[in-house]
């Protein structure tokens, strides 16, 4: 009789025990899913958590006076827009810097009162990378404005707003902030140029720093370092209190997910362990009679460890679409931001039936062994 | 024409074990389970062993079976020192040479009545087998059950297809531990006639029982007391050599 078909008729025997074991693996297998399919989102949520804090690296040219430039709050130099492109085309830049946006900033007065006109260049991430824009893109001949413009003007989404002498359409009226962004006015970079006068021109490139600098290197020396090599005429200010408010967001995430995996490892396989070592007791007479029928270890352990297999492959299966369930169901109320780009990987499948029945087999091994080495003479002279 | 063989005694002996002892340590001190049991069986006797509890009759019929290791003596079982063999070999002999039966019948809940049977064939043709498990259970006055759980069966169907289990692969000998021990009269009575058959066709039987109804079946009585085989109350020697089968 073969190990399957007795594999398969104990199972049918011992429901209780096998469903546990099961839904062990089901459970982990389910969990994991859950938080591969949604740890995309949560990636891009906690960036776009961070991507609020703010951009925390300001490149600006070298030469500019920095008395000046904490006082009027941006530089009063500029660069060619080209900068941008060759700074992004500087081999290795995005293993420091990532999310570069070219941005021109300059005072402008606007019906008696200075605004600060910024004109933002769509976001450049390393094309590798496939990393979604942060930055908020701004279409032609629209302008995004801060909350003290639009109180003081009395301008609302739709209306329009001449800058110089172009119209734009107010796309967004921004709520109140508490800080310089209140007297902005936001437009295309194109736009801004334009506008003011400075075509092919910009005193900044914006910047986030990639956090795996974080660990034992002083971050802000690496930066300037690789800057000094890839842009020679511009110097990078980080904006130490987002940088520290984005590393926290992202470890504090990070650690949650490191602790939580080994821990919820650990429960299943105890769980399954356990139940194993059950199911072993529940068969000692079982075993011994195998050993008088003359059956080997082999065959023994592979009674247990199949079943372990079996186990992980349909909890894999199992396991996969419900943890599929979960993450199309509850990953969007969780991750509200990204919910629509949570997306079921085929691919988990394949890992699953791979990682499942490995982990269950593993689990179960100690057990099996306690089986191989079951005195047959002590289990059949129980009667 | 006298058949002649190159075989000596000993090789000829379906049994023969030669000072066999069998110690537990224990917390409290050494238990000493056999105590130098020498015994040889021809093939084809029915022998019973009979002796109070805890006198070593079980250890003694594992032993002989392959399944406990002694701590001392040989077992030889159709000419093999059993205890020489590594343990797939030991396997071997004991699926292809010896059946058991156990007084808890030991079959397994989760296979039928049939299945219990298949289990323990060695034939490699699934078709043969199955037939040869179904024509021992139609011996056994088992037919129309083949499909049951043992859950399902009476004590004495049970122990039937213990039986019925023991002999599939046609072993030449049987070793029975207390087989009627969960059985009214009447059922025991069918067990011990139906491992008198295998005897007449034959086999080889050890019966380790408490009754005296094994006794009737039986060529040779052997008794047990205190991990030794000792005279029977009628007679002054140790009933241990083997007489013709």
């Amino acid at each position: 009789m073969g190990t399957l078909s007795l594999i398969l008729k104990e199972a049918c025997h011992r429901k209780v025990n096998f469903a546990m074991s099961l839904m062990a693996v089901m459970v982990t297998v389910a969990l994991f899913i859950t938080y591969l399919t949604t740890a995309e989102a949560s990636k891009r949520e906690t960036t776009r958590v961070t991507r609020d804090i703010g951009f925390n690296l300001r490149i600006i040219p070298r030469e500019t006076d920095m008395d000046r430039f904490w006082t009027d709050g941006f530089s009063e130099l500029t660069m060619p827009e080209e900068t941008i492109r060759k700074f992004a085309d500087y081999e290795g830049v995005f293993m420091s810097y990532n999310h570069l946006v070219a941005v021109l900033q300059q005072r402008f007065a606007l019906l008696g009162r200075d605004v600060i006109l910024t004109g933002l260049s769509p976001t450049i991430t390393a094309a590798k990378q496939k990393k979604q824009a942060m930055g908020f893109e701004i279409e032609e001949g629209t302008v995004h404005i801060g909350f003290q413009v639009a109180e003081r003007l009395k301008l609302r989404k739709g209306d329009s707003l001449q800058l110089g002498d172009r119209a734009f359409s107010i796309v967004r009226a921004m709520v109140e902030s508490g800080t310089e962004e209140d007297i902005r006015v936001y437009a295309r970079l194109s736009d801004v140029q334009q506008v003011l006068g400075m075509e092919g021109r910009i005193n900044e490139i914006k910047a986030i720093d990639c956090l795996c600098l974080t660990a034992d290197q002083d971050p802000l020396k690496v930066l300037r370092a690789e800057l000094d090599k890839a842009l020679p005429e511009a110097r990078v200010i980080q904006m130490r209190t987002i940088a520290d408010a984005r590393a926290k967001q992202r470890q504090t995430a990070e650690r949650y997910f490191a602790f939580m995996s080994p821990l919820l490892l650990v429960v299943c396989a105890g769980w399954v362990c356990v139940l194993a070592v059950l199911n072993v007791r529940d068969r000692r007479s079982e075993i011994g009679l195998l050993r008088a029928l003359g059956h080997g270890s082999a065959r023994i352990a592979g009674l247990f460890l199949g079943r372990a297999l079996l186990i992980g492959i349909v909890a894999a299966v199992a396991g996969y679409g419900i943890g599929a369930v979960l993450a199309l169901n509850v990953g969007p109320e969780i991750f509200k931001v990204t919910a629509k780009a949570i997306q079921l990987e085929g691919g988990l499948l394949g890992w699953a039936l791979l990682v499942a029945p490995a982990f269950s087999a593993m689990a179960t091994f100690i057990p099996a062994m306690l089986a191989v080495t079951l005195d047959p003479a002590t289990t059949l002279r129980a009667d | 024409m006298a058949e002649t063989s190159n075989k000596s005694p000993i090789d000829s002996d379906m049994i023969r074990c030669v000072g066999l002892t069998k110690t537990y340590p224990r917390a409290s001190g050494n238990v000493r389970s056999l105590r130098g049991v020498d015994l040889a069986v021809r093939p084809g006797e029915f022998i019973t062993i009979r002796g109070p509890s805890g006198c070593g009759k079980t250890t003694l019929l594992l032993m002989l079976g392959g399944m406990l290791h002694p701590t001392s003596g040989q077992v030889r079982v159709s000419g093999q020192e059993v205890y020489a063999l590594d343990a797939r070999r030991r396997a071997q002999l004991r699926a292809a040479s010896i059946g058991f039966v156990f007084q808890m019948f030991h079959l397994l809940p989760y296979l039928s009545v049939l299945e219990n049977v298949i289990l323990a064939s060695t034939e490699p043709d699934a078709t043969v087998s199955r037939d040869r498990s179904r024509t021992l259970l139609k011996q056994l006055g088992l037919s129309g059950r083949e499909d049951h759980k043992p859950s399902e069966l009476s004590a004495g169907e049970r122990q039937r297809t213990a039986i019925a289990r023991a002999l599939v692969n046609r072993p030449k000998l049987v070793l029975a531990d207390e087989p009627t021990g969960n059985l009214d009269p009447e059922n025991a009575g069918e067990v011990f006639r139906y491992l008198s058959e295998f005897h007449h066709s034959g086999g080889t039987v050890l019966v380790v029982s408490h009754g005296s109804m094994a006794e009737s079946f039986s060529d040779r009585v052997i008794h047990m007391r205190e991990g030794n085989i000792v005279p029977d109350p009628g007679s002054d020697t140790p009933n241990t050599e083997a007489q013709g089968g």
